[in-house]
């Protein structure tokens, strides 16, 4: 044996030595920092609940890992396997996070329902107070409360002198007895026309009931149930005035609008 | 003293380390589907940065593949497929807290207008 060839050999051996430390190094921090990951995933009680089967996963690759270590020049499957190991525990947080957003997000969506619910209620009982509001106006609005109940008046300015079309000057006060039955589903109204003493007995009992149901075509036509209304003509009866002068003739022209109470009992008809 | 000895056993080593390596045909079955989940999920190379970890290491997977080195194959498939499925996971945890924050954002919504109403 020459002295170069035993130089050549301690040379190459301490090359091979100083690579299978340096991986052996690599190897070593790689473990660590994986036995470090397992061992926060392994203590954490919502990982373990939600995803068990990733957590073993990770110990198998870490004890994988850590056998491999003991082993000469397995440096590299010693860092790959810590690094699948470390991968699992990441995967198993991962989940684990996930479920308990979802978790979250369904008490979340309860919560949200129930507070739905009481928007909505808070907004009938807003409405519920404004149809009171309304009917305290209906109420205001000409109306008398009479024997016959809650009437209301259309006055003869509402039509043209001898014709049963209601005017547009009364839209605003048709349009508020709509919303007031809309609000109050089980009311009915009689709609009773009434003419003056001048003209034909059947003229004017024409002319009254014409006016009463051109009324009632207005309000089916704003979507009131037909069989919510009545209509009646009576003709130069029950004047509210003495026809003997034009003023009193005025108010004998009229359209009254009977409502029934809350649960759809109606006065009875004249 | 004579290095020959140490020649030999290095060379038996690696033989050994050959035999070892089947072809991975199946993990990279597994790895292929792993990536194209995560992809169904909405996970992007740009985006998420496992899933351009997964998606460089399964190609290089694929030419240790073609060039018979099993070994090197195998492990890149490996650690592709869960770099891929904590990809898939991210992607999916992310989604999980938007759907909190929305959630949120309309509780808070309703709990004004409740505050508003009374």
């Amino acid at each position: 044996m020459s002295l170069k060839s035993n130089i050549l050999g301690a040379l190459i051996l301490a090359g091979t030595v100083s690579l299978v430390g340096c991986a052996g190094q690599q190897g070593e921090a790689a473990l660590q920092q994986a036995g470090a990951d397992f061992q926060k995933v392994k203590e954490d009680s919502n990982v373990l609940r939600i995803a068990p089967k990733d957590v073993i996963r990770a110990g198998e690759s870490l004890a994988r890992a850590d056998r491999l270590s003991t082993y000469w020049g397995s440096g590299s499957d010693v860092v790959h396997y810590a690094y699948l190991s470390q991968r699992y525990s990441e995967i198993a947080r991962e989940h684990t996070n996930q479920v308990l957003n979802e978790e979250r997000a369904a008490k979340l969506e309860l919560e949200r329902q129930r507070l739905q619910l009481a928007l909505r209620e808070s907004k009938l009982l807003s409405v519920q107070q404004q149809g009171k509001w309304l009917e305290e106006q209906i109420l205001a609005l000409a109306t008398t409360q009479t024997d016959r109940g809650l009437v209301m008046t259309l006055g003869d300015v509402l039509f043209d002198t001898g014709e049963a079309e209601l005017k547009n000057s009364a839209n605003r006060v048709v349009l508020k007895i709509v919303q007031f039955l809309q609000l109050n589903p089980k009311r009915v109204v009689r709609i009773e026309g009434y003419a003056d003493s001048t003209g034909g007995k059947q003229e004017n009992l024409k002319l009254s009931r014409d006016r009463a149901q051109s009324v009632a075509d207005v309000l089916m036509d704003l979507g009131i149930d037909d069989k919510r209304i009545l209509v009646e003509g009576y003709g130069d009866e029950y004047p509210v005035d003495a026809n003997a002068s034009e003023r009193g003739r005025a108010q004998n022209r009229r359209v009254e609008i009977v409502f029934s109470d809350e649960k759809g009992q109606l006065g009875a008809a004249r | 003293m004579s290095i020959r000895p140490l020649f030999a056993a290095l060379a038996i080593l690696a033989l050994a380390g050959c035999a070892a390596d089947p072809a991975p045909n199946e993990q990279m079955r597994l790895t292929a589907q792993a990536v194209e989940q995560a992809r169904a999920v909405g996970a992007t190379a740009d985006e998420v940065p496992e899933m351009k970890l997964a998606e460089d290491k399964y190609n290089r997977a694929k030419g240790s593949m073609a060039d018979q080195s099993f070994r090197n194959a195998r492990m890149r498939a490996e650690q592709a497929e869960l770099d891929a499925r904590l990809a898939e996971a991210r992607v999916l945890t992310l989604k999980s807290e938007e759907q909190l924050n929305v959630l949120n954002t309309r509780i808070a919504r309703l709990q004004k207008q409740l505050g508003a109403a009374q």
